[in-house]
Formats: C-alpha cells, sequence, structure tokens
C-alpha cells in the first residue's frame, strides 16, 4: 500500500516534479563537478609549478652546507651510490632528475662553464628552457653539446657549428645541436653528455650534484627528502627553499580561493534545491488534507512524502553526480588540457547531501500535523 | 488599475514575495561577489608571483661570458662591463613604469678573508693563508631618485621578499654586510651577528676593508654561499664607483600568449600599438632595452613561463567556476519564480474567468517580478559586494573592491532570470480553461 501510494505519487505529478528533479540534478552535477575539481586542483597545480625546474639537490656532505655546489674544486660524489638510490626509491612524484659536473674549460682562449649532464632529462626537469635545436639529436660523429645564448653569441656559434674545448692538455670536439635560451646563469654555459665531461676532466664516475624536480605540497617534498636522504647517508639532500616556500604560499592561496568560491557555490545550490522541494512540499497540502479526511495518521502521511522527496533526491543525485563527473573531465580538458580523474568518494558524498538537502526542504509538511483537512478544503 | 492590482497583490501575500526576493537576494550575491573576484584575481596573483623574485634579468651588452659556478663568478675584477647607478631612475619613466614593482642591482666581486679552507685557500708561506669568497652589493631598500623629481625605494626587500633574515639587513651606505647561511653555518665563530671580518681584494694586498656582520640570511639560493654588502660598499670595494654588473627587475605582466611571442617589427601599426600598451613580459622587457641601450635585457623563463601558465589557467578556472555560481543563482531564481506562478495558479483562473486577456496576466505577473528583481538584485549586490571584501581580504590579505559598474549588469541579470523563470509557467497559465482550475483541479 505504501508503496503503491508512492509510485502513484511520483507519477501522478509528473509536471511538478520535473521541475524538483531539474533543480536536484543540476544541483548536484555543479556540486560533484566543483568538488572532484576542487580535489584534483592541487595535484594540477602542484604539476604546473614544475616550470619552475629543480627544488631538491643532492650534493656531497663533505661540502658543508653548500646549496649549490658543483665547481670541479669542490668535493665530488660517485654517480654509482647516487644515480640508484633515486631509482630504487622509483617515486613517482619526481618528474626529472639529472646529475650534473661543472667543470671549466676553455673553448679557444676564452674559459668557459661546461656542465656534464644527461642531456634527455634536461627538458623534463628545466620545461621552462627554449632552446633551438634539439636537446638529444641524431648521433653525429662528434658528441652534441648545448650552448647558453650567452656563448652562442660569444664564441659565434649557429646550429651545427664545431665547438673544441679543452681542459688541461686533454681537448675533444663537440657539435653544436641547440642553443638555450633559459634567462638566467645558464645562458653562460654549455651542456653536453655525462660521460664526455668527465672523458675531459679526467673524472670517470664522478658527479658534482643531482637536481631533481618533485611534485606535489610541500610537506610531501620534504617526505621525500627525508627519504632520500636516509638511502644516502653520505650525501647532503636538500629541498631549493625559495622555490618550494614561494610555491607552497601560492599554492595555498589559489586552493583558498577555489575552496571558497566552490563553498558558497554549494551553499547557493543547496538553498536553490531547498526552495524548489518546500515549494513541491506546500503544493502537496490538499493531499495531506485528503489523505488525513480518509484517516491516514500524520506520520504516516508525512513518511510517504518524504518517502517521495527521498526518492526524487537520490535519483537527482545519481544523474547530477554523473553528469557532474562529465563536466568536470570537460573542464579539466579545457582548463589545463588534462582530464581531471573522477574520484568515486564524490558519489556517495553528493547523493547524501542532495537527499538531506531534499528531506531539509520538505520539513515544512511537518507543520502540517497541525493542519485541520477542511480549513484545506475550503482553500484557505 | 494595473498598479493597484500589482500593489495589491504584494499586500495580500507578502510570504510568497519574500521566497522569491530571498532567492534573488541569495543569487544575486553570490554572481555579485564572484564576480568581482574573477575580475580582480589576475592582478592579485599576478602580485602574489612577485615573490617568486624577479622576472626580468638585464645585463650589459659587451659584457664577457660570466665564468659561474655556484654563484661564484671566477671572472677577474676588471673584466666585463658595467652598468651605472646613475641611471637606475629612467626604469621608472617607461611606459609601464607602475607595473615595475622593484628592481635591485647587483654587482659581484671576488674578495677574500684570513681563514682557512683546505679546499679553496692557497697558502702563501708567510703570508696568512685567505680564503676566497664572492661579495655581491645591493640594495636592500634604497630610495632612487627618479628623473620626474619623485623618489622610488627599491631593494631586495621589494624583489626577493621571501628571502629569511636572521639578525638585520645592513644599513644603505655603511660597511655593514650581511652572510649567506651555508658560508655563516660553515664558519660560526668567523661569521656571527656582531663579529667584523676583513676583507682584501687580493689574495697579497695589505690592504683591509673591515665588515660588520649584522644578519644571516637564508634565500635558499647561491646567494647562501656569498657576503651581501650595500652597492656603494661594493663599488669602493672594486674600484668602480657607481656601477653594477646585473639589474634583477620584477614587473607586473599580463600572461603571454600567441600575440606577445610574435616578433614587434612584423607586426602592423595597430597591433604594435596594442602590443606597447599592454603589460606584457616582452613589452616591457623592450620599454627597458629603450631606455637602457648597450644592455641586453632577458626574461628570467623559469619564473615568467611558471607565472603565465599559472595564472592563466586559474583565470579560466575561476572564470568558469563563476560562470558555475551564475548558472546555479540563475537556476535558483527561476526555480522560485516558476514555483509561485504554479501556487497562484488558481488566482490566474479567476483573472481570466473576469475577462482578464492572457497579455493582461502575463503583464501583471512580469511587472510583479521585475519590481522583485530590481530590489532583489540591488540588496543582493551590497550583500555580495560585502561577501567579495570578505573574501578578498581573507583570501589575498587586501580587501576586493566594490565595483559599481557590476550593478547594472547583475540587476539586469536578475531581471532576465526572474522573467524567464516565469516565463514558462505563464505561458502555459495562458493555455489554461478557467473552469476546471476554478473547479479545484
Amino acid at each position: 500500500m505504501f508503496w503503491r501510494l508512492l509510485w502513484k505519487l511520483l507519477r501522478g505529478s509528473r509536471g511538478r516534479l520535473a521541475v524538483a528533479i531539474l533543480a536536484l540534478v543540476s544541483g548536484a552535477m555543479v556540486i560533484s563537478a566543483l568538488l572532484n575539481l576542487e580535489l584534483d586542483v592541487e595535484r594540477k597545480l602542484t604539476q604546473e609549478f614544475r616550470m619552475l625546474g629543480a627544488n631538491l639537490v643532492i650534493s656531497p656532505a663533505q661540502d658543508g652546507q653548500t646549496q649549490m655546489p658543483g665547481a670541479a674544486s669542490s668535493a665530488l660524489m660517485n654517480e654509482k651510490d647516487v644515480l640508484p638510490a633515486i631509482q630504487n626509491l622509483n617515486d613517482p612524484a619526481v618528474v626529472g632528475a639529472a646529475p650534473f659536473l661543472y667543470i671549466v674549460e676553455r673553448a679557444g682562449k676564452i674559459p668557459v662553464v661546461v656542465a656534464g649532464t644527461k642531456l634527455e632529462e634536461l627538458p623534463k626537469l628545466e620545461p621552462a628552457w627554449k632552446i633551438e635545436g634539439q636537446w638529444t639529436p641524431a648521433p653525429v660523429d662528434q658528441p652534441p653539446a648545448v650552448v647558453g645564448r650567452n656563448v652562442a653569441r660569444q664564441l659565434h656559434l649557429s646550429l651545427g657549428s664545431q665547438l673544441p674545448l679543452a681542459y688541461l692538455d686533454r681537448g675533444s670536439e663537440f657539435n653544436v645541436a641547440g642553443i638555450l635560451d633559459a634567462g638566467g646563469a645558464e645562458d653562460n654555459q654549455i651542456f653536453v653528455d655525462l660521460a664526455q665531461a668527465q672523458k675531459l676532466a679526467g673524472l670517470p664516475g664522478q658527479i658534482g650534484l643531482v637536481q631533481l624536480s618533485v611534485t606535489g605540497t610541500p610537506k610531501i617534498i620534504a617526505d621525500y627528502a627525508a627519504r632520500l636522504a636516509a638511502s644516502l647517508p653520505s650525501c647532503d639532500v636538500r629541498p631549493i627553499r625559495q622555490v618550494t616556500q614561494a610555491e607552497g604560499e601560492l599554492l595555498n592561496r589559489i586552493r583558498l580561493l577555489i575552496v571558497a568560491m566552490v563553498v558558497l557555490i554549494l551553499v547557493l545550490t543547496a538553498l536553490c534545491v531547498l526552495a524548489t522541494m518546500a515549494a513541491l512540499a506546500m503544493e502537496r497540502r490538499e493531499d495531506v488534507g485528503l489523505m488525513k479526511a480518509l484517516g491516514g495518521s500524520i506520520s504516516r502521511v508525512v513518511g510517504l512524502f518524504m518517502a517521495e522527496v527521498g526518492v526524487l533526491g537520490a535519483a537527482g543525485g545519481i544523474i547530477g553526480t554523473i553528469l557532474g563527473l562529465a563536466l568536470s573531465h570537460w573542464m579539466g580538458q579545457r582548463v589545463f588540457g588534462a582530464a581531471i580523474s573522477p574520484r568515486w568518494e564524490i558519489f556517495p558524498l553528493t547523493i547524501a547531501l542532495m537527499i538531506a538537502v531534499a528531506l531539509a526542504g520538505a520539513l515544512p509538511l511537518r507543520l502540517l500535523g497541525k493542519v485541520k483537512p477542511a480549513v484545506i478544503f475550503r482553500g484557505e | 488599475m494595473f498598479a493597484r492590482l500589482v500593489r495589491e497583490s504584494f499586500v495580500r501575500n507578502p510570504r510568497r514575495k519574500i521566497l522569491t526576493a530571498a532567492a534573488l537576494v541569495v543569487g544575486m550575491a553570490v554572481a555579485t561577489s564572484t564576480l568581482t573576484i574573477a575580475l580582480e584575481v589576475g592582478d592579485r596573483l599576478a602580485r602574489e608571483f612577485r615573490s617568486l623574485g624577479a622576472n626580468l634579468l638585464v645585463t650589459p651588452q659587451a659584457d664577457t661570458l660570466p665564468v659561474e659556478i655556484g654563484g661564484v663568478d671566477y671572472r677577474p675584477v676588471n673584466e666585463g662591463a658595467y652598468l651605472k647607478e646613475a641611471d637606475l631612475g629612467k626604469l621608472k619613466m617607461i611606459f609601464w613604469r607602475h607595473n615595475i614593482l622593484g628592481f635591485t642591482p647587483f654587482l659581484d666581486v671576488p674578495a677574500y678573508y684570513s681563514g682557512i679552507d683546505p679546499q679553496r685557500s692557497t697558502n702563501l708561506g708567510s703570508l696568512e693563508a685567505r680564503t676566497n669568497v664572492t661579495l655581491v652589493g645591493t640594495w636592500f631598500q634604497h630610495e632612487v631618485p627618479v628623473p620626474d623629481g619623485t623618489k622610488f625605494t627599491t631593494g631586495l626587500s621589494a624583489t626577493n621578499p621571501s628571502w629569511q633574515i636572521q639578525g638585520r639587513w645592513f644599513a644603505d651606505g655603511t660597511n655593514e654586510c650581511v652572510v649567506g647561511a651555508s658560508l655563516a653555518s660553515k664558519y660560526p665563530q668567523k661569521f656571527a651577528i656582531g663579529k667584523t671580518v676583513d676583507l682584501t681584494n687580493s689574495e697579497i694586498s695589505s690592504v683591509l676593508f673591515p665588515v660588520t656582520v649584522t644578519g644571516i640570511v637564508a634565500s635558499g639560493g647561491t646567494e647562501d654561499k656569498v657576503i651581501l654588502v650595500p652597492l656603494s660598499f661594493a663599488q669602493q670595494f672594486a674600484g668602480h664607483p657607481g656601477q653594477f654588473r646585473q639589474l634583477f627587475v620584477s614587473a607586473l605582466t599580463k600572461p603571454a600568449d600567441a600575440f606577445s611571442e610574435r616578433d614587434p617589427l612584423k607586426m602592423t601599426p595597430t597591433e604594435y600599438d596594442r602590443w606597447f600598451c599592454s603589460p606584457y613580459i616582452s613589452s616591457i622587457s623592450s620599454q627597458i632595452k629603450t631606455a637602457f641601450p648597450d644592455t641586453d635585457v632577458r626574461t628570467i623563463r623559469r619564473v615568467a613561463d611558471t607565472e603565465g601558465r599559472i595564472l592563466s589557467h586559474v583565470g579560466t578556472l575561476l572564470w568558469i567556476v563563476t560562470l558555475a555560481a551564475l548558472g546555479a543563482a540563475a537556476l535558483a531564481v527561476a526555480a522560485t519564480s516558476a514555483a509561485t506562478v504554479l501556487e497562484r495558479r488558481s488566482e490566474i483562473g479567476v483573472m481570466k474567468a473576469l475577462g482578464a486577456t492572457n497579455a493582461l496576466v502575463t503583464s501583471i505577473f512580469l511587472a510583479e517580478q521585475l519590481m522583485l528583481a530590481v530590489a532583489g538584485g540591488a540588496i543582493g549586490f551590497i550583500v555580495g559586494a560585502g561577501l567579495a571584501r570578505t573574501l578578498g581580504s581573507s583570501v589575498f590579505g587586501t580587501p576586493a573592491a566594490p565595483r559599481l559598474i557590476l550593478l547594472p549588469v547583475v540587476l539586469g541579470l536578475a531581471a532576465v532570470v526572474a522573467f524567464a523563470g516565469s516565463l514558462i509557467p505563464l505561458r502555459r497559465a495562458a493555455h489554461f480553461d478557467p473552469a476546471p482550475i476554478l473547479r479545484g483541479e
């Protein structure tokens, strides 16, 4: 009997229910899309912040407290000690990692800083650097070198030029594969393969430092640094604080902003659904009057309407959440160029919220307990 | 008659009107505050991004290649080109001068202090062993005279606010110094706050330049290994009065787009004007280059590109969120207006039975909605402006100023939404047959 009445109620007033369902669906859609976006925005933004480049440096511990060491004169470490440790941790948060060995070599008569590194890792480590040419060109006879803009200008180099470099009595010829525009000290440097630099400097297997770009909140970065430090007792692992700190600060502001907007919209949407449901409930006054006149107990009558409203809330919530997740997927594509993966915890959250709001909207029905059927039937 | 009908409707059943009015107030308040924030966020965030440090670097064009590793320049002092300190005021005379938030000149000089460092020192027998260190002359807070007669205070406090100091910064024009954190922790006895260090400008010189340590700075970068001194001291020390080597500029910019990346020489005159009059980093740097001929103005890509990308993404995101807010507000208002019209079906029936035309019924309802929209929209605008103020101060520290330009927008939006919400049920009401409604069916 209860269920049959419920079914009749739902089928009987399709027009009005359509308005309520529309409100519930769009409310759930906006809420779930924004919640999904909010949960994902931090990850997306921390990824974008990797444009800032390396934020973690591993250096030999003997070099005291220095953070950017690596001169040929300062302490060195063995690449076989360090690089496997990074690989063993195999953390997906590491976007890029490259070892560096800096030496001062002579190009003709001019002294110039040469950085031996993994050329193929640099675009991942420093995505903001602009390069004319390629980091890793097709192999030619001579090993490739990427030269900074100032170096290219000073030494009159262009793509494909020959670049002789000498260190003490050793010398080697390089082929200019790329010209780098970094807007920093790197514009004055030459980047070659690590093995080539080690050979020239006579320091096989030695590196000065490793730079890493780790994505995540300042806490995740600090945790990763701590784990890395634990597996590398002879090295100094430290975050480049200026970057991580400013980044954390900015991230907080942006998140706070989005949270504030999302809360505003949540409240608004909830209010909108509430108003629609309240209007719907008030329209049911005549039904309530009729049921009471036929001898239905008030608790049973109200229970019936609550069930109706709950079913509406659940249906609206489910449809709305599916649409909302699709919406956030589209927003992710549009804003960040990468889809935002749906979070399943949003389903129960949104649906529960919708049912709660719908039930809250039906609360005025409780007042109907006091209503006398006769008054309602007279149309007052 | 028309006016009386409308007035009667308000007087007779104010409760019904309150629901629509409340929805309008809440909806328009949210619309106002999100629009205010969205309009303001680009500028606010761009300012926040300046905590990442400078985004432009000015160097002399004829400079030799700096041989710099880990913040230590191995180039001799008398090599390379310099810039003139006296010209710096010109930076505040360019077209986009108000977007130049700060600038800091740097002069690096190799210096030596007595003390033994097993890796860097050279033992000269009878002479005391000396250690090489880089001395960086700069400003912390310095007043620059601008050619138009005003003064502009700038320095590290403006370009690098995230550097942390223990103790205090050096005073301009003194022989005080601030030591980098790494250097200070390596030689804690030598570089404690309050100690005086004797510096010389070569390994064998006997002319001593005493400096007093006033603070220890942690920048997280190469500056942690150097000694920072007032620019005037470094100039005197290096024998280059009134000169410096590098200038870092922190400028408020608009995110770069395809247009800003184009070559200005290939633009049409109108395009060039648009480019010149937009605070793109490329146009600001070309204006700085015009003010300082013989220099190279470079974009610090790491900072500028990160900023541009995140700013444009957050901007798009916020506009989407704002649209969602507007949509939700519109929906809330439309739903309540629709509900009130539905509720008053019997009233419509009576009116029609008494001979009212559909047009009259519709115009009575729309007039009511319009009055509600104006009142609700105005109150919503005031509430929303207050909300935006609170939001602005909690997110960015300074309240967002109310924008009067949004008032007509919000009022128009309220009217459109209230109309749209009631039009559909009213159109259906036009088809009502009065008889069944009056019978109560």
